[in-house]
């Protein structure tokens, strides 16, 4: 069938429902189509560019875990690293595989708050999130690197989806929008990798964003640091635990599109103080304003 | 948006806004300016005052005035590296609630007879715009070819430089105009389908009521 000129979508449903009436065979597909007809780029050119995000993703992991990673702040000290020698020396609670997730997760986000070369996905502040859970469960499935591109596109759709009925930044909905997002896209990428359907895509995605619902951007000092790192961590974990109940065959009685309406209401409803601005929350707790005292900041003229 | 937009852009942390659309207005301003960089003033306004220096701000927007891209490694090191070449750069941290809350001015060799001002926003997800150019309102983003313009506002200076363009094949997609009545003096920002060639750029610049015409490269999220 042919496709229109441009593809315009309202929210999942319809993405769906365009991809049947196209007759295209999964949600990789529509989301590939949906990209070139939009932008007017060539399918292979699209994929080659959605490969080389995947390589720097890679990339950023293998560098936050060389070495300590540690902000001029000094409140980030080391984590990643610290816990790839905790998970070495055979200490995890649960074992080696779920460990090395957290170190990795970490390791991204760490090396964003150093200033290194990561991938947005969907913000800065979140960008640990989908490589640190994907390439972990990549590397125990052994997938290859044409699955996990795959995956990124369907990842990329579902935050596009989120970014059409509410947004994906901090600053207009909170934390829920920017690892909320990361842990919905992380984990319908991990259904659609492990060959669930666009229903079991949904679920998974929908259980992350409704477990985070109403998370508060409120970092200290306003240094994308604390505590946006470990909430990174979290946000990790929950996508897989998601991606794996839906997986089993727990179905999602709210569909994603109303998750995500209740996201734009919740973040609407939020105050000024708890959406980036530093003003509420952990920012303004004893040590967040004692902490933001110490952070060496050019005296304003 | 774009899903490169949702996974991505490839950027140097730690914010999408505070860092890499403040790199892209750096590199902007620069491509704007065009001429080697000796004395450069920045104004921080906003939000890129208050928290601009914890989110690599400064060393964002000074890479990009060295050319770097938001993905350019080198950025944490381009204070240093502009000391290296000798670039004079100093910065200001201002309130004005009349503007957007990560605006910056970017002023080359301030307090000469060639002063330059280039004013820009980074508006989130590495995106950004410039708004001003020497006290002239504009927009753009940088997605077309530019060819910007100063000239004395005469009558037929548009038609003349759309002739030239017709006559190499350039198709103008949008252009914008401001003027100083006073000073007789005119800035046109013309957004193009392709690049502006050179044989164009130096009849413009050859002709004497024109006093400047600079071609703005296209630009290039990152190599693919």
């Amino acid at each position: 069938m042919n496709l229109p000129k441009r593809i315009r979508i309202k929210g999942w449903q319809d993405a769906v429902e365009q991809m049947q009436s196209y007759a295209l065979e999964d949600l990789y597909a529509f989301f590939l189509a949906y990209e070139s007809q939009n932008s007017e780029i060539p399918l292979d050119l699209l994929i080659q560019k959605m490969e080389h995000r995947l390589s720097t993703m890679k990339t950023s992991i293998h560098n936050g875990l060389k070495k300590p990673n540690i902000t001029d702040s000094g409140w980030i000290n080391g984590g990643a690293f610290h816990m790839k020698q905790f998970t070495e020396k055979g200490h995890s609670l649960l074992g080696k595989d779920f460990s090395m997730m957290v170190s990795k997760i970490l390791a991204v986000s760490e090396l964003n708050a150093c200033m290194g070369r990561i991938v947005a996905a969907p913000t800065a502040g979140s960008c640990g999130v989908l490589p640190g859970v994907l390439l972990s469960v990549a590397e125990k499935k052994h997938y290859r690197d044409h699955d996990l591109v795959k995956a990124l596109f369907v990842a990329g759709g579902i935050g596009e989806v989120i970014s059409i009925r509410a947004s994906l930044s901090g600053s207009n909905h909170g934390c829920q929008a920017e690892v909320g997002s990361a842990s919905a896209m992380t984990a319908g990428a991990l259904v659609y990798l492990s060959g669930g359907d666009h229903e079991q895509i949904e679920s998974a995605a929908a259980f992350a964003l409704k477990n985070i619902l109403g998370l508060v951007c409120d970092p200290v000092a306003g240094r994308v640091e604390i505590p946006c790192i470990k909430r990174n961590v979290m946000g990790g974990c929950n996508a897989l635990a998601c991606a794996e109940m839906s997986l089993s065959g727990i179905k999602t009685l709210i569909p994603l599109d109303e998750v995500i309406d209740t996201m734009a209401t919740i973040g609407d409803t939020l105050p000024c103080t708890l959406k980036e601005t530093s003003l509420g929350g952990l920012a303004v707790s004893p040590s967040g304003k004692k902490m933001k005292l110490q952070t060496k900041l050019p005296r304003k003229e | 948006m774009s899903l490169f937009d949702v996974v991505g852009p490839i950027m140097i942390g730690p914010s999408s806004s505070h860092t890499a659309g403040a790199a892209k207005i750096g590199l902007l301003a620069r491509n704007i300016f065009h001429h080697p960089l000796k004395r450069v003033s920045i104004v921080l306004y906003n939000s890129f005052a208050d928290t601009g220096p914890g989110h690599g701000t400064l060393q964002a927007i000074v890479g990009g005035l060295l050319g770097f891209s938001m993905e350019d490694e080198r950025i944490p090191q381009s204070l240093e590296l502009a000391k290296q070449q000798s670039i004079a750069i100093d910065f200001s941290f201002l309130d004005d609630p009349e503007k957007h809350p990560n605006y910056v001015t970017i002023l080359f060799d301030k307090d000469s007879a060639s002063c330059f001002s280039v004013s820009g926003v980074s508006v989130g997800g590495g995106h950004a715009k410039i708004v001003e150019i020497n006290d002239n309102k504009v927009e753009f983003s940088g997605r077309h070819d530019l060819l910007i313009l100063q000239y004395r506002d005469i009558c037929g200076m548009v038609a003349l430089v759309g002739k030239l363009l017709a006559r190499h094949h350039v198709n103008i997609a949008y252009m914008q105009i401001s003027r100083d009545a006073v000073e007789e003096k005119a800035l046109a920002v013309l957004k193009l389908d392709a690049p502006v060639p050179s044989i164009v750029l130096n009849e413009l610049e050859n002709k004497p009521e024109i006093y400047s015409a600079v071609a703005v490269p296209r630009w290039k999220e990152e190599e693919l």
